[in-house]
């Protein structure tokens, strides 16, 4: 148990230092006839109570798409987002909810995957900025796991997104350049632990709920060495992102 | 010379229809104060524009914490393990998840009865553990502690991959679980999970699955 208690300091500790940052909320006034609080962020929970129009409210942080807020009275309650979209500022002007990031147009991907690399598990995660609204800028890490040997990749790269308007499935294509390091584990080692290489890939992303996408890609990679034949490996993999 | 003299009636009855029409509406007058030349004037306005901003809303969809618990390896016995966690809430429905651990197993059933022999040495005796999971909140309520307590909580379901290293080999993993999570206050919350680890092995000479079940409890903090 004193672990657990010790991990509790520790958080404790750890929130009360993140909530210095932001002391000053958000305040908004009710201009629907009411607006529903429940008692916790999701859809199931129950309504604790409802504010009522004209009445000022404090707005004290999300999570997800469900907004915490204090009612005048001191009620605290978990207020759906498009809900709270229908409040104003106390100078009428909209309430300014963030909107999520047009799928279309955003800026940020990071990412996880599994896929197969050199006939190999593969485990993989990148991250991925847009250069423009069809050109990203992505880097990837992962790590292949074979009986033989284990493999350390990294990657940069340039993808376009032929067509990003369409939303559930959108074909790519890239190139790029990277490192792949060689862990042996049976004998014989391998001639190269290191190497430079290059790939080409032909992907697709699409939608799935909110900030949430798949990516799948292909890659064909020209590993460079200093041996009389140059080493083409495959890859193919299959990972979810959340974009921003 | 009479069409001439009706055009010019008929352009000046339609100027007075025209002046009848707009008679509601005033010439804007210009007011100009009239400053006496040379002179300045007695106040000088200064008015600062006051900025307002409007604080930003809080998000808190990240999620981190630590856990430890009992890992139970496929013929190495049940052993305690440590770990760390942390998450991204993507919806109401969907987190996404990475988990590192550290534990280190007993003696294999084979030793315990042969003493004279060792299967693994020290440092191949340490398991430790990274995962990347999907979960899912698949019933979300609120648990109950007596009439005046009540707790928001999830049971979720996660699916992962992720890397074992055991037996001085790292090994491609699967992982699956299940757990609950126990929000005492909005920003702290316990878990109870139970997740399988399996890979495949051939430390006793036959490839085969091996399953590794852990049971943690832990703490983390939403920001």
């Amino acid at each position: 148990m004193r672990p657990l208690l010790a991990l509790m300091l520790l958080l404790q500790a750890f929130h009360s230092t993140l909530a210095h940052a932001a002391e000053r909320h958000l305040e908004l006034v009710v201009t629907q006839p009411y607006l529903e609080m429940h008692s916790g962020p999701g859809r199931g929970f129950p309504v604790v109570y409802v504010a009522e129009r004209d009445e000022l409210i404090t707005v004290l942080y999300s999570r997800t798409e469900w907004y915490k807020i204090r009612a005048p009275h001191g009620q605290e309650g978990w207020v759906r987002r498009t809900d709270l979209a229908l409040t104003t500022l106390t100078s009428g002007e909209p309430a300014p909810i963030p909107p999520y990031p047009v799928f279309s147009t955003h800026q940020w991907e990071v990412g996880a995957g599994y896929g197969v690399y050199n006939r190999q598990n593969l485990v993989t995660a990148y991250a991925d900025y847009s250069l423009t609204d069809s050109i990203d800028a992505e880097f990837v890490v992962q790590q292949a796991l074979g009986t033989l040997d284990n493999r350390y990749v990294t990657t940069i790269g340039l993808r376009h997104t032929f067509v990003p308007e369409w939303k559930w499935f959108s074909p790519t294509a890239g190139l790029g350049t990277g490192y792949q390091y060689i862990e042996d584990k049976v004998p014989p080692a391998p001639l190269e632990k290191s190497n430079q290489m290059a790939y080409v890939s032909l992907g697709a992303r699409g939608f799935i709920t909110r900030r949430f996408m798949w990516r799948a890609d292909w890659r064909h990679y020209v590993v460079f060495n200093n041996l009389n034949v140059s080493e083409e490996l495959e890859e193919w993999k299959l990972g979810f992102a959340v974009f921003f | 010379m009479e069409t001439r003299l009706c055009s010019v009636l008929l352009a000046a009855a339609l100027l007075a229809g025209c002046s009848w029409f707009h008679r509601g509406e005033q010439a804007p007058t210009q007011i100009v104060a009239e400053e006496p030349q040379g002179e300045p004037a007695v106040i000088e306005p200064q008015v600062n524009r006051r900025e307002v901003k409007t604080p930003k809303i809080k998000a808190k969809d990240f999620e981190v914490g630590a856990y430890f618990g009992a890992l139970s390896i496929e013929d190495f016995g049940t052993n305690p393990i440590y770990g760390i966690r942390a998450a991204y809430h993507v919806s109401e429905d969907i987190f996404l998840e990475g988990f590192a651990a550290y534990s280190k197993a007993g003696q294999s059933s084979l030793e315990e009865v042969f003493p004279q022999i060792t299967v693994l040495s020290n440092s191949g005796r340490q398991f430790t553990y990274y995962d990347l999971d999907v979960g899912y909140n698949v019933l979300p309520g609120e648990i109950f502690l007596g009439r005046g307590h009540a707790f928001n909580s999830a049971l979720y379901v996660t699916v992962g991959i992720g890397d074992v290293k055991f037996a001085s080999q790292d090994q491609f993993a699967l992982n699956f679980g299940v757990g609950t999570r126990i929000l005492i206050t909005d920003w702290l919350a316990l878990h109870m999970d139970v997740r399988d680890h399996v890979f495949e092995s051939d430390l006793f000479g036959v490839d085969k699955n091996v399953h590794n079940i852990e049971a943690t409890l832990g703490l983390t903090t939403f920001f």
